[in-house]
């Protein structure tokens, strides 16, 4: 038996179409980890939003859902509605979360419904080339802010502690890194068991590294990585 | 290479349409280049359709690349011409620039038996083609014996300006101006330069092409020893170097294999690794496991 890969990955898929040292596919690859370990794998609905996170179309042997920008949580909403059995995952980008998507995932946690809502914040729009995002940092160069992000766009946007404010007490949120793939993958089922067994929302933000956009290698993307986890704490946040 | 170019050039189709003394002997010429999304197609394509421009030749260059960032076919649609061009699209490439091979489905369509093949013959296999005129340079292979395989594009652009008659000064200024901040010192634009010039020189292999061995290794690669097992993939490994970095016991280290990317891959010193499976555990492209032998 070999330990490449998890057990639920496609293995027809791979070479997946993510970049080189894509941070969406270390977090993919704990998320698959934790539906092998749950044993969830039959019974599981992916969403995937537009932007990098499509690329996950055919990452998963589960049934996968692609829907339009920003609206991967109401549609996993109505599909949990429909087939209240099923385990409803919503996988998005910081993008499609907190810019065009906000207003979705703020009444899905205020209304409580039972799904898991996946976000992965690595501070830009990587598909189209590195724009700046709400979550880019001050002072952050991106191809839309080519002498750092100005002050009067604001700090980096914190999406989690935002929802803690309007969610409804049963959710549960927390912010991982992909710097700590086992500590991910734990609050991945955290939050997977909290949809299952207490019927009620959660949300997972994943700080992610983009070296292609941020044009860094290995070492530098994980050390700019460690810089965003200061701003940004790590851990269970309700 | 005068010659080579005089051959190429003559034996085009569209010659006898030729007007206005330029110093282009066509009218119309039609180039499609294939890559891959990350190897520099789209730029080349961008600072031989400016350096035209420049020139005075009417030039219209159509991108055409899938939503990854990197790994899936990049097709450039370039036409130049000394006429007004009335439509950029068009069926029938005049030459084609082969620089990835996964990229050829995407392009077939576009060649015909009269179509011009160049090829990087140091990655592609020319058996892959049937065309009758099949040109070939290493460029990968001589741009990484002189500076890094990732320049093999300067060397392209060095080729394509003597093919297409562009003056070799004007290409390398317009190359300098697009890839500016890349070239971070004067030293790595000047071994650059270097390998433009290389490139220009070139005489295009027409037989006895160089042996494609910048693909990726096949199969797995295994490493016993120690009491422990290493298996990476060569066509899974993108070489993105996390595993390297956060491999805590430095067991890990760029060999000369190469992956996916035609990029070197991992190898392993069994003698330091303690099949901790960190690697594994961060490996995105899911390429290598580590796992201890069992006693018997």
């Amino acid at each position: 038996m070999d330990n490449f890969s998890p057990q639920s990955w496609n293995k027809n898929s791979k070479p997946h179409l993510f970049c080189p040292g894509c941070g969406h596919a270390i977090a993919l690859k704990q998320l698959g980890y934790a539906l092998d370990e749950l044993g969830i794998q039959q019974n599981t609905a992916l969403g995937i939003d537009i932007g990098c996170s499509l690329l996950a179309w055919d990452f998963f042997n589960v049934d996968t859902v692609q829907t339009h920008h920003g609206r991967t949580t109401p549609i996993m909403v109505g599909y949990k509605i429909a087939k209240p059995q099923r385990i409803a995952l919503a996988y998005m980008g910081d993008g499609g979360a907190y810019a065009i998507g906000l207003q979705s995932i703020i009444h899905a946690a205020f209304r409580n419904n039972p799904v898991t809502v996946i976000v992965i914040n690595n501070e830009n729009y990587g598909m189209t080339g590195g724009q700046l995002s709400p979550t880019t940092e001050t002072g952050v160069k991106t191809t839309t802010s080519p002498s750092g992000k100005d002050t009067k766009f604001g700090p980096g946007f914190k999406g989690p502690e935002l929802l803690r404010q309007a969610a409804n007490e049963k959710a549960f949120i927390a912010r991982a890194s992909v710097s700590n793939p086992v500590q991910l993958k734990n609050l991945l089922i955290k939050a997977i068991k909290n949809q299952t067994e207490n019927n009620s929302f959660s949300f997972v933000e994943v700080l992610s590294i983009c070296p292609i956009n941020w044009k860094t290698d290995a070492d530098q993307s994980f050390q700019r990585l460690k810089e965003m986890e200061k701003y940004y704490p790590i851990g269970e946040i309700k | 290479m005068a010659e080579t170019e005089g051959s190429i050039i003559d034996s085009s189709p569209r010659q006898s349409e030729a007007q206005n003394d330029t110093n282009m002997e066509l009218a119309t010429i039609k180039i499609i280049l294939a890559g891959e999304g990350g190897q520099g197609t789209q730029t080349t394509a961008k600072i031989l359709s400016a350096t035209a421009a420049e020139e005075g030749f009417e030039v219209a260059y159509i991108p055409s690349f899938g939503v990854e960032q990197r790994g899936s076919p990049s097709i450039a649609f370039l036409t130049i011409s000394s006429n007004e061009i009335r439509y950029p699209r068009f069926d029938k490439a005049d030459f084609a620039v082969i620089l990835q091979e996964r990229a050829i489905p995407s392009v077939a369509k576009y060649v015909t038996p009269e179509t011009i093949i160049i090829f990087d013959s140091s990655t592609v296999s020319s058996k892959t083609f049937r065309a009758k005129k099949v040109f070939g340079i290493p460029a990968t292979k001589l741009a990484s014996e002189n500076l890094t395989p990732k320049s093999f594009n300067v060397l392209v652009i060095g080729v394509l300006s003597q093919l297409l008659n562009l003056p070799a000064e004007k290409t390398w200024q317009m190359t300098v101006q697009t890839l500016g901040k890349k070239f971070k010192t004067e030293e790595i634009k000047e071994k650059n330069h270097q390998i433009f010039l290389l490139g220009k020189d070139f005489k295009l292999e027409e037989d006895n092409f160089t042996e494609p061995t910048f693909v990726p290794q096949q199969g797995a690669i295994e490493t016993k020893g120690e009491g422990k097992r290493a298996i990476i993939i060569p066509d899974h490994c993108k070489s993105c170097g996390i595993c390297i970095v956060k491999c805590p016991f430095g067991a890990l280290s760029f060999g000369k294999k190469l992956g996916l990317f035609s990029m070197p891959i991992p190898e392993i010193d069994l003698k330091k690794c303690t099949a901790c499976d960190i690697c594994s555990r961060f490996c995105p492209d899911g390429a290598i496991s580590i796992e201890k032998e069992k006693l018997d």
